[in-house]
């Protein structure tokens, strides 16, 4: 009788320091209590996860090879993937001719949204069941990244840093439903929200203008941020698949589908400066005629 | 005796969560994610009862809660592990059970705290929470960690005789 009032006291303190926990985080946002103690287990844990990571890759290959036995469909995947790539090389290079358009083909200069890039790989993955699309990658500070970096791999937006250990980080990717950036369609121009929605497969987004034209196959890139801060301009997001047009409704909303397959992603790229190739000039005034 | 149950158990632990973020979760599963670190509270909690039990849950949670690249909130994983590891010790009080038995208490927990998480994080106001998912990631984990536990729970329970016999009486 006494070890089970004393096992019953145990697990009232217990539960009542993860409510503890929770309302300290909760309350604490991002300067909290928790934040050390979130620092301190990612420059212990990082570390170890990249040692399992590299140690245990080869089972990894192991699984990918057996789920993929069979000559028809590596071969379809192959193609499938070079389709891809192919595609997406063509819909941005409508986003550059757009661009010239605009503004660049007036001043007679190409803008190039050159970006540096760390290279990274995923070396964790946040559970399924905690409904989170998160993954850690193995750069960190000591690589030059920061909190609020644009991660991108060869299909296009992944998402940001939300926080950077010694030589890990933290991505939380575009797809998880608190995740937001701006887009921009490109071609028109037309500017809006794009939203993640929990679905590794789908993104919303919400254009500001409620009559602009936008048709499915539009391509969405990214409309930047404040000093390239989180989001870098013109990196594509995705590619519209449907247009609902609620009534009643100040904005439209489009659902994109990712170039980026969150559900397998290896190598990432962080985005730690964007660099300008070519200098603007000034165009000076012309001469006001003389009359 | 009892500081080598705690370098025991914080060792399986730690294993766990590292096993579970960096080699199971990558892995393309169906639904649901495998839960090894429930798994092994469970296992724990069967070897060696519900006050352990509770205190490696609420370690294990707080770890799960912790390791990149966690973002949720805090305390969430370590409320349920607690309480599943509190229950599943207080179940039955003998630490031989028949496999059938620990292999079906552990998928009930596995669906249990999927469940959980998803009233927890509503509770709470997170926007990630999709409840049409929860029902099929339910019956996931909830095989996922059965099958687990097959190899898990009589591992531990060897591992432990093996380094603290003294706790088995004999």
């Amino acid at each position: 009788m006494k070890d089970v009032r004393r096992a019953r006291l145990i697990l009232a303190i217990l539960v009542l320091a993860s409510i503890t926990l929770i309302v300290l985080d909760l309350r604490g946002g991002g300067s909290g209590p928790i934040q050390p103690l979130r620092s301190a287990t990612a420059a212990v844990f990082g570390p170890l996860e990249r040692g399992v990571t590299a140690a245990f890759s080869p089972i990894g290959r192991l699984v990918d090879s057996v789920s993929q036995l069979g000559d028809q469909q590596v071969r379809i995947d192959a193609l499938e993937a070079q389709n891809e790539e192919l595609r997406i090389a063509v819909d941005t290079a409508g986003v550059d001719l757009a661009r010239v358009a605009e503004l660049d083909a007036l001043l007679g200069l190409a803008a190039d949204t050159a970006v540096d890039i760390v290279p990274a790989q995923v070396i964790a993955v946040g559970p399924a069941q905690g409904f989170a699309w998160t993954v850690a990658i193995d750069a960190g500070s000591i690589d030059g990244i920061e909190v609020g970096m644009s991660v991108i791999n060869g299909g296009g937006l992944l998402g940001r840093t939300v926080s950077v250990g010694p030589d890990t980080s933290t991505v939380l990717l575009l797809v998880d439903a608190t995740s937001t950036a701006g887009g921009r369609l490109a071609g028109s121009s037309q500017i809006g929200i794009v939203s993640g929605t929990g679905r590794q497969d789908l993104l919303t987004m919400q254009l500001l203008d409620p009559l602009a034209a936008i048709d499915v196959g539009d391509v969405v890139v990214t409309f930047g941020s404040q000093g390239g801060r989180p989001f870098v301009p013109g990196i594509p997001i995705g590619r519209v698949e449907s247009v609902s047009g609620t009534p009643g409704q100040l904005t439209r909303v489009a659902n994109l589908v990712p170039y980026a397959d969150a559900s397998r992603v290896t190598l990432v790229g962080v985005v730690v400066a964007q660099q300008r190739t070519e200098p603007r000039g000034v165009i000076p005034a012309p001469q006001p005629a003389e009359q | 005796m009892a500081i080598r149950r705690a370098v025991l158990i914080g060792s399986l632990v730690v294993l766990a969560v590292l096993i579970e973020v960096s080699l199971l979760a990558p892995l393309p599963w169906w639904s649901a994610t495998p839960p090894l670190a429930l798994v092994v509270v469970a296992a724990v909690a069967f070897v060696f009862g519900s006050v352990t039990g509770a205190v490696t849950g609420f370690a294990t949670g707080v770890l799960v809660d912790l390791v990149p690249p966690a973002e949720g909130t805090v305390g969430v994983s370590a409320l349920i592990l607690t309480l599943v590891g509190y229950g599943l010790g207080r179940v039955f009080d003998s630490d031989e059970r028949p496999w059938p038995i620990t292999t079906g208490l552990t998928a009930v927990a596995g669906g249990v705290a999927v469940v959980a998480a998803a009233a927890l994080g509503g509770l709470l106001g997170d926007p990630r929470v999709r409840w049409e998912e929860v029902p099929s990631m339910t019956v996931a984990a909830a095989v996922y960690a059965g099958i687990l536990s097959l190899v898990v729970v009589p591992l531990v329970r060897w591992v432990s005789r093996r380094v603290v016999p003294e706790a088995f009486g004999r």
